[in-house]
This record gives structure tokens, C-alpha cells and sequence, in this order.
């Protein structure tokens, strides 16, 4: 009995080992794969920071840190007609260490003189390396924020909702007749209702944070379009050979859903795990640029208040408040598809080779 | 098969009153109604809002007033729009279907052809690194945070370079004397885009079965350039000349929320035509086409492309079921008024009414397209045909 597990394990791993050697043929998974991992990393990197007092809690904090940003502004009057020697438009006049006298209310300073300012939103610098926002929060550590919020929202509603449509799909598949017909009709209502305004119809009755937004989503997602593929692969593995010998050999019908038909579906489902994770993270990011989540940060906030107080349009003037959370979004989407395509070519045995 | 067919009507019928139902209750569990602005009003009385509270039946429980709904759903009356009162749900829709259909009709039209030539040649070249390159962009331009990008494009189109207008459907400026409704010529603009695209299908079917490809380029070509001078005849005559330039500020205010659309969505298809002729190029009758001495181009045009297509029809098909739903970030963030903006707002003002008809038709189209699948696989899978008889 113990030889014969361990015969069991020397196998799995044998086969972990082989799909590993063919995930790593595939450029495009490696490239997603790198990248998963950079946000990782990134995910982790800011309690460790925050521990080991490497960043001090009161300047760093995403949410309600603060930090002074000090600097020598040179007072100037902005002309009335543009262009002018020094500046081509109006949205040139005050540059960036000068300040127009006009919006000076609290000093009596002159123009020509220096004065001593604090500047927010502040560009990167040594001290913040994404710089700050208008309220003076390090953007570095709210993107770090934001990688946890991304991970934990798209884990969690990832494995809930392909386990519910796994589960949901299988047995529909294996027992067929009535709960077939129920289980699937229940997916075409799902199906039915149009996503963004359904999630804003929850948002508006229910308090969304991270945790309910991810069993939300999971739910949706689960029992909607999934399992209808789910249960198209189970027919495939139901009718296949060993199913019918195990069912001769005089396994009972539990048995064989759950260590024959269900192991052979679990590839498809790992890959759908994959891509409802970026299809978690980018409504996630949609539902709060909308400004519609009770979350304190995250990527589509970011974007959300950069937005709102009118950094968008003023172009890059100010980079760090606009492409970090943008990109971020693509970039941790983008890695997770491209781990997914990388599965797909391990798992689908048509891929494999030329 | 046909006790099949009617077995699914049946739990189609079944399964439309249930989402009827659902969707009702969901509105109702917002907080509030349509009306509660009424009590901010100090010169209205309270006794005012009861009065229209009692006036459009809000009063009742819910479970009569689901009731009612679906009585009156099945008379034809979806009732009037609460916050634009004169009005009906199906006036509201009939306006501003249109305006959602073209738009994304056209980007989708657009999106897929240019994603399936890419990913033909994505396909051909698997293992190349130009083939890397193009795929990790083309998943990026997939991927996206879709808002974020459209307002990049709006900076940059719309403010930087000041080619293109800052969302909206016109400038208003321009209308102040327009002798019509800009519905009218929106709709001349439909028909116009109709009759084009049927025609130019009608030319490419036509010249499929001509076998030498530089013949069959030309032969496409010539028809083009005869199309453009055709309809460029046709804006010039008659009332047309009068409506051309409203029509030409129309879409002029459509071509950013297309080239947008179409960059996000293109993407799509070609990764997925690349997967399916990956799968089509290892059969084996790729091998025979080689082996009989063809040439390369033919064989990615005729014989591995053509089977590629079937996956890309059906995506294509289930993309047309989700434009309206996918149309509220994009009209939102244009300030296109159609469809999607349309059951934004009811949600948010809890105009049901409005919100009610916009969910069914969407229901309604989705089921129908559900059901055309399922038959279709039904016939084409003896597995499912055999289950559904025993």
C-alpha cells in the first residue's frame, strides 16, 4: 500500500516535471510568467519594507501617510497673450519651479523673488520614486497597494468561481436528464443579465469591499458562460474508454466523478482560473474608476482620482500619477493572459508541436 | 429533434419570465426611488410625493407589482419612462438603438477583418520573432485597462494634437438652423452603410471563385474604386446634398470611439484565429496541399485560413449578443448617447420603466442567440443528439 503511493508521487511529479519543460518552450508564458512574479514581488515587498522600518509608516502609508515636499519656487507674473519669449501656451505659465503671483494669496512676496513652498504632487525624486499625489501620498507604495488588492481580488474570485463551475459543470455533464437542463438554463439567465450594470445595481444596495466584491464576482462568474465549456469538455472525458471500464470494474458513481471524470477536467478549468483572474482585476479597476467600491486604494482609485482632479488632461505634466496605475492594470492582466496561453499550449495536445 | 426544439422553447419561455422577475426585484432592492428628489423641493408639500408615489402604483408590495408588470409585458405595454415622462421606453430605445448598433457594428465589422489577417500571419510565422513581438503587443492592446486607455486617446486626439472632438454625438453649434432632426440624418447615414457593406460583401463572394489572385485583386480593387465614386454621387444629389454636412459632422464625431474600440478589440480575434489555425495547420491535409506543390500563400489563404474561420463566425456572432452590454464604458467615456448610456442612467435614477425594457430586449437577444447555438450543436454533435433523444 505505501509502495504503491509512492509510486503515485513518483509519477506526479514526473509529470509536473514534464509540463513544466514544455511550459517553458513557450516564450509568451515565460514573458507572463516574469511578470506575475515582478508583482509579486512588488505585493510583498511593501509590509517588508514597512517591518523592517525601512519606510516610515507615517510618510509611506498608501492611504493616509503624508510627506512635505519643500522646494524653491521663483515668483513670476503670467503674460496676458500668448506666445510669448518664454512660454508657447497658457498651460506653460507657471513651469515647474516658478509660481504665478496671482494665485499667491498668503505671502507678500515679489516678482523675481524665491519663496519656499511645499509642492503637491510632487515629482519622483530619491525619497519617493513615483513621487507623490496631490495629497502628498507616496505613489510607489499605493501601487504596491493596489498589486495586493490585484491579487488577492483576482485569486480569490478566480478559484471560487471555477470551483463552482467545475463542480456545477461536471455534474451536469455526468448525470445529465433534469439537473442538466436546470443547471444550464440557470446559466443562460446569468448569462442574460449585462455584467457592468448588474455590478452597479449590487454596488448601489450593497457596501462593496474587496472581500464581498470577490465573492460577487466569483459567483458571476461561476455560474455563467463557464460552465456551459466545463460541462462540453465533461461529455468528452465521460464517453471516453477508461470511464466505462472503471464503471464495469464496478465503481460507484461518486468514484468516478470525482477521481475519474474530474481530474481529466481539472486542465481546462486551471486555465479558466487563469483568464477570470484578469477578468476579475479589470472590473474590479472598472467599477472603482467609476468610483462605485468602498475600497481605500487601488489601481482603477489611482486612475479614478487622478481622473477627478484633472491630471488626465493636463497631459504629462504629471506622468506619475497617470501611467504607473494604467500600465499596472495592463501589465498584471496582460502576465496573467499570457501564463494562460502558455497552459493552453501544455494542455492542448493539438498545440504542442508543429 | 423536434421534441428537442420544443423542449427548449419551453424552458426558454420559463427561463425569460424568470429573469423578468429577477431583474425586477434587483431594481427594486435599490435604496430609494425615482421620486425621493421630490421631498428635497421646500415649496412641494409632502403630501405631493405620496401622491405621485400612489399616482405610478410604487406603493403596492412588490410581489403585485412584479404582477403587473408581466401582465402588462405581455400585452405590449412596458408603460412610460419615469424621469423623461412623455415617453416610452420603446420611443427612448428606438432612438438610441441606432446610434449603438452603428457604432459598434462598424467597429466590430472592422475589428475582426483586420484581427483575422493578423492572425493568419501570426500563425504562419509561429516560432519567428517578429511572431513573439506582435503577439505580446497584440495581447497588451487586448488587455488593456480599457477606460484608462480611452482617455489617453481623448488627451491626446481630442486636446494635444485638437484633431478630433472631445466625445459627443455633434456640436450643437452647428445644428442651431438644421432644417431636420439629427435622427433623420443619422438614419440616411444607416442606410447609406447598409447598402455599402451589402454591396461590397456581394463583390467579395463574387470574385472568391476567380482563381488567379492578381486577377482577383484587381477585379476587388476596380469594384472599390467604382463604390467610393458611386457613393460619393449619391451624397450629392437631391436631399442629400442638403443633409451632407450634418452627416459629415457626425462622423466626424465617430471616427475616435472607433479607432478606439476597434484597437482594444482587434486584438481578440487575432489571437484567437491564431490558436485555430495553429490547430488547423498540424492536419493533414495542410501536408497533401504541400505535397501537391502549392504555394505558400494559397495554401495559408485557401486551405488553413478557410477552417480557421468557423471558431472566428462564432465569436463573431456571440460578440454582436454583448455589444450592448459592452457599450456602457465606451459611450459613457465619449459621451455617446445610446444604449448603454441609456440603461446607465435608468439604473442610476431607478427608472424602471426604462431600465425594465432595456434588460428584456437585451434578455430577449441573448436568449435568442443562445438558442440558435444550442440547436445548431445539437445537430452538428451526435453526442448531444443522441442525450437529447434518450
Amino acid at each position: 500500500m505505501k509502495n504503491q503511493k509512492n509510486i503515485a508521487k513518483e509519477i506526479r511529479r514526473k509529470a509536473i516535471k514534464k509540463n513544466w519543460r514544455l511550459f517553458r518552450r513557450s516564450k509568451l508564458g515565460m514573458i507572463g510568467l516574469y511578470i506575475v512574479i515582478f508583482f509579486l514581488f512588488l505585493t510583498i515587498l511593501q509590509p517588508i519594507l514597512f517591518i523592517t522600518g525601512v519606510w516610515n509608516k507615517g510618510v509611506y502609508d498608501p492611504v493616509v501617510g503624508y510627506s512635505e515636499q519643500f522646494q524653491e519656487f521663483l515668483v513670476v507674473e503670467c503674460p496676458k497673450e500668448y506666445p510669448t519669449e518664454k512660454y508657447d501656451e497658457r498651460s506653460d505659465c507657471p513651469g515647474r519651479t516658478e509660481v504665478n503671483i496671482k494665485t499667491l494669496f498668503y505671502s507678500d512676496a515679489q516678482v523675481g523673488e524665491t519663496i519656499i513652498q511645499n509642492l503637491q504632487p510632487a515629482p519622483p525624486s530619491r525619497q519617493h520614486i513615483l513621487g507623490t499625489d496631490s495629497l502628498g501620498r507616496d505613489v510607489f507604495s499605493q501601487i504596491m497597494e493596489g498589486s495586493q488588492v490585484a491579487f488577492v481580488l483576482g485569486l480569490l474570485s478566480a478559484t471560487l468561481g471555477v470551483g463552482i463551475s467545475t463542480i456545477l459543470g461536471t455534474i451536469a455533464a455526468f448525470f445529465g436528464g433534469r439537473i442538466d437542463a436546470y443547471l444550464m438554463r440557470q446559466s443562460d439567465l446569468v448569462l442574460m443579465l449585462p455584467t457592468l450594470p448588474l455590478l452597479f445595481i449590487i454596488s448601489a444596495f450593497a457596501e462593496l469591499k474587496i472581500w464581498h466584491l470577490a465573492v460577487v464576482l466569483g459567483i458571476i462568474g461561476g455560474l455563467g458562460g463557464s460552465v456551459i465549456t466545463i460541462k462540453s469538455q465533461a461529455l468528452q472525458v465521460k464517453v471516453k474508454p477508461f470511464v466505462d471500464s472503471a464503471r464495469i470494474t464496478g465503481g460507484s458513481r461518486m468514484n468516478i466523478l470525482f477521481s475519474h471524470v474530474l481530474p481529466n477536467v481539472a486542465p481546462l478549468a486551471l486555465l479558466f482560473m487563469v483568464f477570470s483572474v484578469t477578468g476579475a482585476i479589470a472590473s474590479e479597476s472598472v467599477l472603482s474608476f467609476l468610483g462605485l467600491l468602498n475600497i481605500d486604494m487601488s489601481w482603477g482609485l489611482m486612475i479614478y482620482l487622478a481622473q477627478v482632479e484633472g491630471f488626465i488632461f493636463s497631459g504629462m505634466k504629471f506622468w506619475w500619477l497617470i501611467l504607473p496605475a494604467g500600465l499596472s492594470v495592463t501589465f498584471l492582466t496582460g502576465g496573467f493572459y499570457l501564463v494562460g496561453r502558455g497552459l493552453d499550449e501544455v494542455f492542448n495536445p493539438r498545440l504542442r508541436d508543429r | 429533434m423536434f421534441k428537442y426544439i420544443f423542449k427548449r422553447v419551453y424552458q426558454l419561455i420559463i427561463v425569460f419570465f424568470l429573469f423578468l422577475i429577477t431583474s425586477y426585484v434587483l431594481f427594486d432592492s435599490i435604496p430609494g426611488n425615482a421620486f425621493q428628489n421630490l421631498l428635497l423641493n421646500p415649496d412641494l408639500p409632502p403630501e405631493a410625493y405620496e401622491q405621485v408615489i400612489k399616482l405610478y402604483g410604487l406603493d403596492k408590495p412588490l410581489s403585485e407589482r412584479v404582477f403587473l408588470y408581466i401582465q402588462n409585458f405581455l400585452q405590449g405595454d412596458f408603460g412610460y419612462s419615469y424621469k423623461h415622462y412623455p415617453k416610452t421606453p420603446i420611443e427612448l430605445i428606438s432612438q438610441r438603438l441606432p446610434r449603438t448598433l452603428m457604432l459598434f457594428a462598424m467597429v466590430n465589422i472592422i475589428a475582426f477583418y483586420t484581427g483575422f489577417l493578423i492572425g493568419k500571419v501570426l500563425a504562419w510565422r509561429r516560432g519567428s520573432k517578429s511572431e513573439t513581438w506582435i503577439t505580446v503587443t497584440s495581447v497588451f492592446s487586448y488587455t488593456i485597462f480599457y477606460p484608462w486607455f480611452a482617455l489617453m486617446m481623448l488627451w491626446f486626439f481630442g486636446y494635444k494634437l485638437d484633431w478630433l472632438p472631445i466625445g459627443k454625438f455633434l456640436y450643437p453649434e452647428k445644428w442651431y438652423d438644421a432644417p431636420f432632426d439629427s435622427d433623420v440624418v443619422f438614419i440616411s447615414m444607416i442606410q447609406f452603410t447598409a447598402i455599402v457593406s451589402i454591396i461590397q460583401i456581394l463583390v467579395y463572394i463574387y470574385t472568391r471563385n476567380i482563381e488567379s489572385l492578381s486577377m482577383r485583386r484587381n477585379a476587388r480593387f476596380g469594384s472599390f474604386i467604382i463604390i467610393t465614386l458611386a457613393s460619393l454621387f449619391y451624397w450629392n444629389t437631391g436631399e442629400l446634398l442638403i443633409q451632407k454636412p450634418y452627416a459629415m459632422d457626425i462622423a466626424y464625431h465617430m471616427i475616435l470611439p472607433i479607432f478606439t474600440v476597434t484597437v482594444v478589440a482587434f486584438a481578440g480575434t487575432a489571437l484567437l484565429t491564431r490558436t485555430t489555425m495553429m490547430e488547423v495547420m498540424k492536419d493533414d491535409f495542410i501536408l497533401t496541399a504541400r505535397a501537391k506543390g502549392l504555394s505558400q500563400k494559397r495554401i495559408r489563404d485557401r486551405h488553413a485560413a478557410r477552417n480557421a474561420l468557423l471558431p472566428v463566425v462564432t465569436s463573431f456572432i456571440f460578440t454582436i449578443v454583448t455589444i450592448i452590454d459592452g457599450s456602457v464604458l465606451t459611450e459613457t467615456i465619449f459621451s455617446w448617447p445610446g444604449m448603454g448610456q441609456l440603461i446607465l442612467q435608468s439604473v442610476l435614477e431607478e427608472d424602471i420603466p426604462v431600465a425594465m425594457a432595456s434588460f428584456s430586449f437585451i434578455g430577449v437577444f441573448a436568449l435568442v442567440a443562445h438558442f440558435i447555438a444550442d440547436i445548431s450543436y445539437a445537430y452538428l454533435d451526435p453526442r448531444i443528439r443522441i442525450q437529447s433523444q434518450g
